[in-house]
């Protein structure tokens, strides 16, 4: 009996390995997707926190925020205040001393260019801002250059001195490289530097602006300017998205 | 982390690039002089030399020398062509005594050259130059008048710039 079940068994053999058509998936997919968080994050610039507080001159705050859209593209933005004192010298003479006071906003885009590891949230940025600042500029002393010393030893005081100069105002574009780090969860810490291109400037032709706010330092004969920030934020998770729809276009 | 190196060497690089700029220095300007021609009288376009010319500020009671200030002439030198003098920033005269032909009398010590006084007359004003100059003084509206005496050896006087705002070129010409 058992004979002709064994006979069988091979007879049905094929039968058998046709059943197994379909090969055994080795590689098989990881049915759990990773989900990345959406959300707004919000800091402040901790350098001019702590130039407030070092510097009797100046006083700033800048609060920045940044929303994400996409996988990579994020809006940013930046807002702030500003009040400098400077004086510019010649051989321990003032030449003149000034004020700047005023506010700026800044709003444009982040591109993460870092593709980051499972489960981290850190970010290399380039982006771009449009600018835009107010503020008012108060010269307090100033004298007046010359250099033959004829009739004075020293340089004269100027005529008036602590006059203000209201409704100043100037926008710049600004190219933005930055990077960001997730501290500790949704704590990160990041810094940017910047580099401006003055479009318009309105000044008052007795004194011009020498530095804005936000925007830094302006140059004679240059519209280009340099700053910079180091901010901490707390992001706020809004939603989570996954990221598997890109990683099947790649394959 | 490596990464993020050389955005940390960026970030540096524009801070250095930053703090060294042109305008530390100031050349852009000064507070500037006055410019005098000395001019023939009879030919109007010509200079005419004056022989040793010696410039007093009434003002001060002070003579101009070779070392009073940049662009000063020798006292008692011939003058070619034009001098430049400085004027008061701090009042709306000046006064100079241009003496021409000047020599101490061998005897008294007295002055012998041939005296002229002239009041330069003008309003200040004052100008932003640059970040590194600062302001400047400008003076607008020059009148020169000279003081008649019994032998005047300044003939005319024209103000060809009455707003003096740099050294480049004559402001006052003298016919003599």
């Amino acid at each position: 009996m058992s004979k002709y079940f064994i006979n069988i068994l091979f007879g049905l053999l094929p039968i058998l390995a046709l059943a197994q058509s379909e090969p055994i998936d080795l590689s098989q997919k990881d049915t759990i997707e990773y989900k990345e968080q959406y959300g707004l994050r919000v800091g402040a610039d901790i350098s001019k926190l702590i130039l407030s507080f070092v510097d009797e001159d100046y006083t700033g705050l800048e609060l920045v925020g940044d929303y994400r859209l996409t996988h990579k593209l994020y809006l940013a933005a930046e807002i702030g205040n500003e009040t400098k004192r400077q004086d510019e010298n010649l051989n321990n003479t003032v030449l003149y001393d000034y004020e700047t006071s005023g506010s700026y906003i800044k709003a444009g885009i982040d591109l993460n260019t870092y593709e980051n590891w499972f489960g981290m949230n850190n970010a290399i940025t380039i982006g771009g801002r449009y600018a835009v600042a107010s503020f008012s500029q108060t010269l307090n002393d100033y004298s007046l250059y010359e250099t033959n010393r004829f009739f004075n030893p020293d340089f004269l005081p100027g005529e008036n001195p602590n006059r203000e100069f209201n409704g100043l105002s100037a926008s710049w574009l600004e190219f933005v490289v930055g990077a960001k780090v997730e501290l500790f969860a949704n704590i990160f810490v990041g810094m940017s530097a910047r580099i401006g291109f003055l479009v318009t400037n309105t000044e008052d032709e007795q004194f011009p602006n020498l530095w804005i706010p936000g925007f830094n330092k302006v140059t004679d004969g240059s519209n280009f300017g340099v700053n910079y920030n180091y901010s901490i934020s707390y992001f706020i998770p809004l939603y989570k998205k996954s990221k598997k729809q890109k990683e099947e276009n790649k394959q | 982390m490596k990464k993020i190196i050389p955005i940390l060497l960026i970030a540096v690089m524009l801070y250095y690039v930053s703090s060294c700029e042109k305008d530390d220095i100031c050349v852009d300007g000064d507070t500037p002089l006055l410019i005098v021609g000395f001019y023939n009288v009879e030919d109007t376009t010509a200079f005419k030399r004056v022989e040793s010319i010696r410039i007093r500020n009434i003002d001060i009671d002070s003579i101009i020398s070779k070392d009073s200030y940049k662009g000063a002439f020798n006292d008692r030198s011939n003058i070619a062509d034009s001098i430049l003098v400085p004027l008061r920033s701090n009042a709306v005269t000046t006064m100079y005594q241009i003496i021409s032909g000047s020599q101490d009398d061998a005897d008294t010590g007295e002055e012998t050259g041939n005296i002229d006084t002239l009041t330069i007359s003008y309003d200040l004003g004052e100008a932003f130059v640059s970040r590194a100059c600062g302001f400047v003084v400008n003076y607008n509206n020059i009148t020169v008048t000279l003081n008649e005496g019994a032998e005047n050896w300044i003939q005319d006087i024209s103000v060809v710039q009455p707003n003096v705002a740099n050294t480049d070129s004559i402001h006052v010409k003298i016919f003599h």
